[in-house]
């Protein structure tokens, strides 16, 4: 199947909207007192995780996803603050309703970043005037900042996003695309994460212009499924298309704890605070799937997953829980204790095969 | 204890109780099989997974009474590698037991007799007996439908009931959900009154296993909780599903007025052919039906597509339904007799397939969307 665009396709504006430190900035503005400090959104206690860190915090080095304990030794003057995801979720709404009045082509990609096709909005001229209208507007708002990336595609509207942080704006225009390119080490490029990232490095290949002087045929044997989507990114060439609500994949909680949960009963009562979480989301966004993924992790990091799909959406809260436990009694008993457990749930709506043709169906008996 | 059997005898009998205990257990001495020798008694074996127990006696020399218990997995894989008519000696003494046979010797770790659990029956006041053919079939045409889908665990078993229609019968269900299978005999002497019941897949599934060794009758005794099959040598004592079997009657159809009568055999065949292109995923093979025949056929995406025209007798309007291949082959499998009825009504109801309104076995299938 041909996925290339026609060549003459009509260019496309593409705007990228991404919050700077957006959890550690709401914080930062309704707590006075946190301003201008170091401030990370998490918990501090032994096996806490930094979900966002504001912008002095990261100045000692401190990052998101990086283990409490880890930003406190960089940053011994680092305050932690408790997430409030109501409050995110909140000023989330206000920004997305934002990006409605332009467009509804938004793809919102978590709460705090989106995708943008403002191709077909006449009342500015230029995207760049909508992006820069979009952050004033942000700001007004909420009271933060966002930085904004402007290019032809996502991929590259999503990197410039980053190139001007925090409050800035980074027009590619598509003469420019492929020098932008070119300069970018491949570690941003997105899907490259630095497993790849090392493996390319050994070839010989660190930047988009390396990438970019490679063959097909030696991406395809060496990096397979992907190749064609590296070829492509490194020439500055990617025809995604803005998908406006996002159809939902999948939907899931995981915790980690404190202590090892060495029994079962133990287990199962924590699975039941996990379910607990996932079904008031599932039913917030009348998202019912039919596969249940329970995930768990030995207190040696082995981290086994285990997924069943019911013929029908999952129906109740303990049905998710029931699923999940008859998953967990396949991985236990087990010597080694129990530091997370975590629950998703998949196969939402229509039951769709690998190649996207509805799956025959099965009527039930009306038992 | 101390005791001597022979090889061929132990090892059938372990065959029986070692499949009850489960490969991984939380707790060890689950994982033991109860060996008990009964002065003039010969010895007895026991195994349980807490919801399932059996309980074999077989002849043996006892020299000395007592019991202990081993693993029972280990016990079973040595006595199968011990040399063909051997006597094997067992004799437990300060935490082992010795296990000799010809020049074999074998000095398993054991765990106290005390501490291993026995199912409590208590009072089970219905008792009758099914002969041990009778009781193969009602499992036969019975088990493949029961539901593996433990969120719906009161579908985990056959259901058994006992009823008045024109005469007083036994009735066995399991049902998943798309289809049902249902068995109806006379009802036994001493079933009257009995608590319908939900026999667990394992317990049917080790039952039926039995029975393969078993002529004469079965004598079984149960109350709301508990069932115990006197199988020979062998008693097997399960705990029931504790729910309730929904009313499975109302999802038979009685008023199905397409009829296609069929020969079973060139259907089944067809069937499997056709299916050899369909996906493991859908499965699904349709079938138009017209004036005394009918069309199957299977089309897949992958592979291509497959049809084969098998004669029938049928008489109403043509029209197209669809059925998931493996349940059909499955009831397909089941039923004797040189001509089966199929008592359709739309694409998207219940099918009710039997050999005739006299046959004690019946089916529903419900269709697939094609």
């Amino acid at each position: 199947m041909n996925t290339d665009p026609p060549e003459n396709a009509p260019l496309r504006k593409i705007i990228h909207i991404d919050m700077d430190a957006f959890y550690a900035s709401v914080e930062q503005r309704d707590n006075p007192e946190l301003r201008g400090k170091p401030v990370a959104v998490g918990g501090s206690s032994g096996r806490g995780v930094v979900a966002a860190a504001s912008y002095e915090a990261r100045q000692f080095g401190v990052r998101s996803a990086m283990p409490s304990v880890t930003a406190k030794r960089r940053c011994p003057d680092l305050i932690f603050v408790r997430a409030r995801f109501d409050i995110y979720r909140a000023v989330s709404n206000q920004i997305r309703a934002i990006f409605r009045s332009y467009t509804d082509l938004v793809e919102p990609l978590s709460l705090d970043e989106a995708y943008l096709d403002v191709t077909d909005y006449r009342k500015l001229p230029t995207a760049t005037a909508v992006a820069e209208e979009i952050r004033e507007r942000i700001e007004e708002a909420t009271g933060l900042t966002a930085s904004a990336g402007v290019s032809y595609n996502k991929f590259i509207a999503k990197i410039a996003s980053d190139q001007n942080k925090p409050n800035g704006i980074c027009v590619v225009t598509p003469k420019q695309g492929p020098a932008f390119v070119a300069r970018l080490p491949v570690r941003r490029f997105h899907g490259i994460g630095p497993k790849t990232a090392e493996k390319m490095k050994r070839m010989g290949i660190e930047t988009g212009a390396d990438l970019g002087a490679q063959s097909l045929e030696f991406l395809q044997a060496n990096f397979g499924k992907s190749a064609r989507y590296y070829y492509r990114a490194a020439r500055g060439m990617d025809d995604r298309q803005v998908k406006p609500d996002r159809v939902r994949k999948s939907l899931g909680a995981e915790r980690t704890y404190g202590q090892d949960l060495k029994t079962r009963e133990a287990m199962v009562a924590k699975l039941a605070d996990v379910a607990d979480v996932v079904w008031e989301r599932a039913q917030k966004s009348e998202s019912f799937g039919r596969t249940v993924t329970l995930k768990l992790r030995y207190a040696d990091f082995e981290t086994p997953t285990r997924a069943r799909s019911l013929p029908e959406p999952v129906a109740s809260r303990d049905e998710l829980l029931a699923v999940g436990t008859a998953l967990l009694d396949t991985l236990i008993p087990d010597q080694r204790g129990v530091r997370l457990l975590g629950l998703t749930m998949s196969g939402f709506g229509v039951a769709e095969d690998a190649d996207g043709e509805t799956e025959t169906a099965q009527f039930g008996l009306e038992l | 204890m101390k005791a001597t059997i022979e090889r061929a005898v132990l090892l059938k009998s372990l065959g029986h109780v070692q499949s009850v205990v489960e490969r991984r257990n939380t707790i060890p001495i689950l994982s033991n099989v109860l060996i008990e020798a009964v002065e003039g008694g010969g010895i007895k074996l026991m195994a349980t997974d807490l919801d399932l127990q059996i309980v074999e006696t077989v002849e043996a020399q006892v020299e000395q009474a007592g019991a202990t218990t081993v693993s029972a997995h280990t016990l079973f894989d040595i006595v199968r590698k011990l040399p063909e008519g051997s006597q094997v000696s067992l004799e437990a003494a300060e935490g082992k037991m010795a296990v000799n046979a010809g020049r074999a010797r074998f000095n398993l770790s054991t765990l106290p007799r005390d501490d291993f659990p026995v199912i409590a029956e208590g009072d089970l006041p219905t008792v009758f007996e099914i002969p041990a053919a009778t009781l193969r079939e009602i499992v036969d045409k019975t088990r493949f439908a029961i539901s593996t889908e433990e969120t719906r665990y009161y579908l985990n078993g056959i259901f058994f009931h006992v009823t008045d229609d024109d005469q007083p019968v036994l009735k066995a269900a399991a049902t998943d959900g798309h289809r049902l299978a249902r068995f109806t005999l006379p009802r036994p002497d001493g079933a009257e009154g009995m608590p319908d019941v939900i026999i667990p897949r394992k317990c049917i599934a080790e039952l039926r296993k039995m029975l393969d060794e078993l002529d004469g009758t079965v004598e079984i005794a149960l109350s709301d909780s508990k069932v115990r099959f006197g199988l020979g040598t062998a008693v097997m004592t399960s705990k029931l599903i504790d729910g309730t079997f929904p009313d499975y009657n109302r999802v038979i159809p009685t008023g199905n007025d397409k009829l296609l009568k069929i020969d079973p055999r060139s259907f089944e065949e067809g069937v499997d052919r056709v299916a050899t292109i369909a996906t493991e995923k859908t499965r699904a093979v349709k079938m138009a039906l017209d004036t005394d025949k009918i069309t199957l056929s299977v089309t897949s995406p992958e592979n291509g597509t497959a049809s084969e025209e098998v004669a029938g007798q049928y008489g109403s309007d043509g029209f197209e339904i669809g059925f998931n291949a493996r349940y059909l082959l499955d009831i397909l499998g089941q039923v004797q007799g040189d001509a089966i009825e199929v008592h359709l009504a739309d694409a998207a109801a219940p099918t009710l397939i039997r050999e005739n309104d006299k046959a004690s076995a019946l089916y529903v299938l419900m269709p697939m969307r094609v």
